[in-house]
């Protein structure tokens, strides 16, 4: 197989055919509460980007480098993927702050959010711990391909928090019955959504 | 028993802590900002639901302009005195609270009293309503009873009964402003807090038709104007004004008036308690 082709796949795998909130059912307490507007959604998917991104990238070095040498990654990784995620997201806000205060205020209220996100130590350890993610294209994925299906994840996290905040937007002004308004229409809403994107099942062989 | 793989984790993940204490401690020290002291102080002393009454995007901005200078001790409108008194504290200066007005509507037609000429149906915004051919009410210019202005009061001072009839609390209410603007019709104002006698309706339609369609319409008929010895309160594009300048609170106006429509404000817990004596007859706010 092209390798660039590979990435791709890679890719799309993570954005659409497993995307992480519709078909794997990670992330809902995010996907739930910070959907209500739109803008709100965008900041929320710009700083799981950033954070996801960065966690895995560390999270691969110390499992490549630290845990597999010495053999204690398979009961190790949960306590050793948060401590990471954690310190990350301190460290990514103190740089943030002294650089970008503008970037500061829109990013400052997601990034402690983030510190405890599922999706983000689903995404490091699919990416890092092979076995762990059933795709048969990739088993053990190099540094750059988990980069890019981190990048794919995050990428499809965003799509469907967006999409998800317009339709919720729309149904603020909908007659909705009583009964339904809030949450449950919104679950019921996600549940179409998620019979939607389980048409991508099987693309390209995926 | 391997006793090396339990050495190994603990080298791991205590290796791993180390390093991300020492990066933490390092980061915070080299990417300290100063940030004055006082702006934390201020920020706990300020009510803090970021309800933007004072202007400034939230409650951090508002601190850090009090602490530069750029704004009043006095800064918070939620807050009122007592929230002054704590941040003038700490900034180490005098009290200067300015004494603010309070919200008063300028509609008193609830349902039973003003005749509707539609259904509405539509979503529960006055602005809404508005948009829609102005609402279900007949009156054009009264209170849609909607609750525009109770959504956006940051300290639940509006009251909305079932009979759409619209109640300031005047204990709560700290007389920042954003119900005048939030409402559509334009319907509140902010008066001074000391004045009790109030025109309670906005309706420019002449006294015949205002009649016709709410029952506590001003229809001015000028009895107001008359009883008035201090040239207090007027009759303009067909309803009363009063200038709260000149008004001495006397209530002759309350007394003359046919319908209603100028009325005394008293305390709630009084109108409540009064309510109870006589159930048959609401007393007028």
């Amino acid at each position: 197989m092209n390798e660039a082709y590979r990435y791709f796949l890679l890719f799309l795998g993570a954005l659409l055919v497993y995307n992480i909130i519709l078909i794997r059912f990670i992330a809902l307490c995010p996907f739930m509460g910070v959907s209500t507007q739109v803008e709100t959604a965008i900041g929320m998917a710009m700083s799981v980007l950033f954070v996801m991104t960065m966690a895995t990238t560390v999270s691969w070095i110390s499992w490549n480098y630290i845990l597999k040498p010495l053999g204690v990654g398979e009961f190790l990784y949960i306590p050793v993927f948060i401590l990471i995620i954690a310190s990350l997201v301190q460290f990514v806000e103190m740089v943030i702050k002294k650089i970008s205060q503008p970037l500061y205020r829109a990013m400052g209220i997601y990034l402690p959010l983030i510190t405890t996100n599922c999706a983000v130590l689903a995404a490091a350890t699919e990416a890092v711990k092979p076995g762990f993610l059933k795709l048969n294209i990739a088993y053990h994925f190099s540094l750059p391909e988990a980069i890019i299906y981190t990048i794919g994840v995050a990428l499809g996290f965003g799509l469907v928090m967006i999409m998800f905040a317009c339709i919720r937007e729309r149904l603020e002004t909908s007659p909705v019955p009583h009964s339904f308004r809030g949450a449950p229409i919104g679950f019921i809403v996600a549940a179409l959504l998620s019979l939607a994107f389980m048409g991508f099942a099987n693309l390209l062989g995926l | 028993m391997d006793w090396s793989l339990i050495f190994k984790a603990v080298l791991a993940l205590g290796g791993l802590a180390i390093v991300f204490g020492v990066l933490l401690a390092v980061a915070s020290v080299k990417f300290h900002v100063e940030i004055d002291p006082r702006v934390d102080e201020v920020l706990d002393a300020l009510v803090g639901s970021n309800c933007g009454a004072c202007g400034f995007p939230g409650c951090l901005p508002a601190a850090e302009a009090v602490v530069k200078g750029k704004a009043p001790v006095d800064v918070c409108v939620a807050g009122g005195k007592a929230v002054a008194e704590a941040v003038a504290k700490i900034m180490g200066v005098e009290v200067t609270v300015t004494e603010r007005g309070v919200a008063h509507v300028h509609c008193r037609g609830g349902l039973s009293e003003s005749i509707p000429n539609a259904i509405y149906q539509g979503i529960d915004s006055c602005a809404a309503a508005e948009k829609i051919a102005g609402g279900g009410k007949a009156c054009k210019y009264g209170c849609l009873g909607l609750g525009t202005c109770k959504a956006v009061c940051p300290v639940n001072a509006i009251i909305i009964d079932e009979d759409h009839r619209r109640v300031v609390n005047r204990d709560k209410c700290t007389g920042c402003g954003l119900c005048v603007e939030a409402c559509p019709r334009h319907l509140i104002e902010i008066v001074p807090r000391k004045q009790i006698i109030l025109v309670k309706c906005s309706s420019k339609d002449k006294g015949s038709v205002a009649k016709k369609i709410c029952t506590v319409s001003c229809i001015a008929c000028k009895k107001c104007e008359k009883v008035c010895k201090y040239d207090a309160i007027h009759v303009r594009k067909n309803r009363a004004w009063i200038d709260y300048d000149k008004c001495t609170q006397c209530g002759k106006c309350v007394e003359v008036c046919p319908t209603t429509a100028v009325v005394k404000v008293t305390a709630i817990r009084e109108r409540k308690s009064r309510e109870k004596a006589s159930e048959s007859t609401p007393a007028p706010v």
